[in-house]
C-alpha cells in the first residue's frame, strides 16, 4: 500500500504565497488536489497573508508588537497542526522539533520581511534643524534645505533662535564680506 | 491610506532606483534654473548672474541641487547701502523651510556694484520637479541712515539694524582706542579680542527639534524644570522678571520668560540671550529666546510672557552637557517706532558676557582687516 506523504508546513506556506519553485509548486498542487487537510492549511495561510496585507495598510501600527503576535500565532497554528497531523495515516514522523523550529524561523523571516516591505511609506518624519561642518540645514523625510559655506572656512559663529532658526556668520572667501546665513522652519 | 499590495513591483522599483543611483550623473545647473526676483522699484538691480559651480544630481527618487552662484548687484538708489538680505527659497520644497543670507556692513555708494556669493544645498523629490530650482528674492536693503526698503518678510529690517548698532558699537570702541592710545594700543586691543574669540567657551554645533523634547523611560527620571537667573543691565529698556525651561536628558525644551517694559515707550520685540552652565560652572551661549507674539505691543510698565515650543540638544565635544543652571539677559529690544536697543560694550564688559558671547559681524570684519596688516584696519577706522 502506498503511503500518502503530506508536503511540509513550510512548503504549504510558501505555496500559499505563490513563492514555491515551479517543480515544487507542481508537486504540491498535485497533492492538494487530493488532500482536503492540506487544502485547509493552505487556505489558512492565505487568510493570514490577507490579514497581514490589510494590517499593513494601517499607518502608525506598533510593528514590533505585531510581528511578535504574528510569530506567536504561527507557533500556535503549527502546534495545532501537529495535533491534526497525528490523526493522518503517516508512517514517518517527518515534522520533528528541529524541522518545526526551522520552519518557524523561516516563516518568521518571511512575515518580518513582508511587514517591512508592506509598511506604508510616507510616515511622518521628524523635522530637524542643524548646523553641519559646511552649513545649516533643515530636513524632513526626503527633503533638505540648507545654506552652505566653503568647508575650508575655519571661523564660523553659530547662533540658535528658540523660535526655530539657526544662523551662521563667516567671512566669505570669494567676496571678502562678512556673510550671515539663516535657515528656519 | 497607503496600500502597497504588489511587493514584487515595489521591489522592482527599488531595483530601478538603485540602478539610477548607481548611474547618477551630475549636471551643471544652467543660470535659467535660478530665478532672481527684484521688485521694479528696487534700489538694487542685477548686473550679472554667474552660476559658477552650481549643479544638480538625480539620485534615486531625489534631486540634489548644489547652488554656488555669484550675483553682481548695483546700487541704483541715491543712498549708501549698509546691508542687504536675500531670501533663498525653493517653492518645490513643501516642508516650509526658509533660508536667507545677509551681507551686513556693506558701504556701497550710489552707482557702485557689489558681489553676493550664494551657496545653497537642496534635496527634493523628483516628483515635484518643475519650474526654477531656486528663487532668490530681496527681503530688504538697509541704508546708511537706517532707513529700509523691502517686504521684510523675515524681519530683516530689525536684524540688520541690530547688527548695524553692534557694528557701530565695536567700531567706535576701536576708534576710541586708536584716538587715545595710537597704533600700539590698537594692536593690543585687537590681539585681546582675538584671544577672547579663541578662548570663548562653545557648545557643539546647534541641533534643534520641532516641538517639545521626546521623553523616554531613560530620560523621564531626569526631566526637570530649570529656572533662569538673570543678568540685568542698568540701561536696558526691558528687564527679565522670571523664566524657566525643561531639561530632559541632553535636551532643553520649551523656554518661557516673563519680561517687564521699564521704558517710557511701547516695545514690539524682545530677545533674551540664553546661557547654560555646566557642572564646572562654565557658561555657554545656547540660543536666544525671542518674543513669540508677532504683533507684540508691550506698553510702558507692562509685563508679558513669551514661550517657544522648541527643543535643543546641548552637547560639548560630543558629550551631552550636564546642565546645572541657566542664565538669561536681554540681548535685543525693538521699540514700536522701529528703533532697536542692543547691550552696550560697557554692559558686556561689566558682566561675564564679554567672555561668552560671540563677536559681532563687524568685529570679525575688523579683525580680518587687521590680519592683512594694521594699516588696513587703521585706514578703515579713519573712514568717515
Amino acid at each position: 500500500m502506498r503511503v500518502r506523504q503530506h508536503p511540509s508546513e513550510a512548503a504549504l506556506a510558501l505555496h500559499a504565497g505563490g513563492d514555491l519553485g515551479p517543480i515544487a509548486r507542481w508537486r504540491t498542487g498535485r497533492h492538494l488536489k487530493q488532500c482536503e487537510t492540506c487544502q485547509e492549511e493552505v487556505a489558512a495561510f492565505q487568510g493570514m497573508r490577507r490579514m497581514v496585507s490589510e494590517l499593513s495598510a494601517v499607518p502608525e501600527l506598533p510593528w514590533n508588537r505585531l510581528a511578535a503576535e504574528m510569530q506567536a500565532n504561527i507557533r500556535l497554528g503549527l502546534a495545532a497542526g501537529e495535533c491534526v497531523r497525528e490523526e493522518r495515516p503517516m508512517v514517518f514522523a517527518r515534522f520533528t522539533g528541529l524541522r518545526a523550529a526551522i520552519a518557524v524561523a523561516g516563516l518568521t523571516v518571511v512575515v518580518a520581511v513582508g511587514l517591512f516591505l508592506q509598511k506604508p511609506s510616507g510616515t511622518k518624519d521628524e523635522m530637524v534643524l542643524r548646523a553641519t561642518a559646511d552649513g545649516i540645514q533643515v530636513s524632513e523625510g526626503d527633503q533638505t534645505l540648507g545654506m552652505k559655506h566653503d568647508a575650508g572656512i575655519k571661523n564660523v559663529s553659530y547662533s540658535a533662535n528658540a523660535q526655530g532658526s539657526i544662523g551662521e556668520s563667516y567671512v566669505d572667501p570669494v567676496t571678502g564680506d562678512v556673510t550671515m546665513t539663516r535657515v528656519s522652519w | 491610506m497607503v496600500k502597497n499590495k504588489n511587493t514584487p513591483i515595489r521591489l522592482l522599483g527599488v531595483g530601478v532606483l538603485s540602478a539610477a543611483a548607481a548611474f547618477a550623473q551630475e549636471t551643471i545647473l544652467p543660470s535659467t534654473a535660478i530665478k532672481i526676483n527684484l521688485p521694479a522699484d528696487s534700489p538694487v538691480v542685477l548686473l550679472t548672474l554667474d552660476p559658477r559651480d552650481s549643479r544638480f544630481t538625480a539620485r534615486g527618487a531625489a534631486i540634489m541641487v548644489d547652488l554656488d552662484a555669484l550675483l553682481t548687484l548695483r546700487n541704483t538708489g541715491s543712498s549708501r547701502i549698509h546691508g542687504i538680505t536675500l531670501r533663498v527659497v525653493s517653492q518645490e520644497v513643501t516642508m516650509g523651510g526658509k533660508a536667507s543670507m545677509c551681507i551686513p556692513r556693506l558701504n556701497i555708494g550710489p552707482g557702485e556694484s557689489f558681489p553676493i556669493h550664494i551657496v545653497q544645498h537642496l534635496v527634493r523629490p523628483t516628483a515635484s520637479a518643475s519650474g526654477p530650482l531656486v528663487e532668490v528674492s530681496l527681503d530688504g536693503v538697509l541704508f546708511q541712515d537706517l532707513s529700509f526698503y523691502g517686504p521684510d518678510q523675515i524681519h530683516s529690517r530689525r536684524d540688520m539694524i541690530a547688527w548695524e548698532m553692534e557694528a557701530q558699537r565695536d567700531r567706535n570702541y576701536f576708534k576710541q582706542v586708536l584716538a587715545l592710545g595710537g597704533r600700539a594700543r590698537l594692536q593690543q586691543a585687537v590681539l585681546l579680542e582675538m584671544a577672547r574669540i579663541q578662548d570663548r567657551p562653545q557648545l557643539d554645533r546647534p541641533v534643534m527639534l520641532r516641538g517639545p523634547a521626546a521623553t523616554s523611560a531613560a530620560t523621564v527620571a531626569t526631566e526637570r524644570s530649570e529656572r533662569f537667573a538673570f543678568v540685568s543691565f542698568p540701561d536696558s529698556p526691558v528687564e527679565p522678571v522670571d523664566g524657566s525651561a525643561m531639561v530632559i536628558g541632553d535636551q532643553v525644551s520649551a523656554p518661557h520668560v516673563q519680561v517687564r517694559n521699564r521704558s517710557h515707550v511701547a516695545v514690539r520685540h524682545v530677545e533674551i540671550g540664553w546661557l547654560v552652565k555646566d557642572q564646572a560652572g562654565r557658561q555657554y551661549l545656547a540660543a536666544s529666546v525671542p518674543s513669540s507674539q508677532p504683533d507684540l505691543q508691550l506698553a510702558a510698565g507692562k509685563t508679558a510672557i513669551f514661550a517657544q515650543d522648541t527643543s535643543m540638544k546641548i552637547s560639548r565635544k560630543g558629550q551631552p552637557l550636564d546642565i546645572r543652571g541657566m542664565t538669561g539677559f536681554v540681548s535685543q529690544v525693538e521699540f514700536a517706532d522701529g528703533k532697536v536697543w542692543v547691550p552696550s560694550r560697557q554692559n558686556l564688559d561689566e558682566t561675564v558676557l564679554r567672555s561668552i558671547l560671540p563677536p559681532s559681524a563687524e568685529m570679525v570684519r575688523l579683525i580680518e582687516l587687521y590680519r592683512k596688516g594694521p594699516d588696513a584696519l587703521i585706514a578703515e577706522l579713519n573712514k568717515p
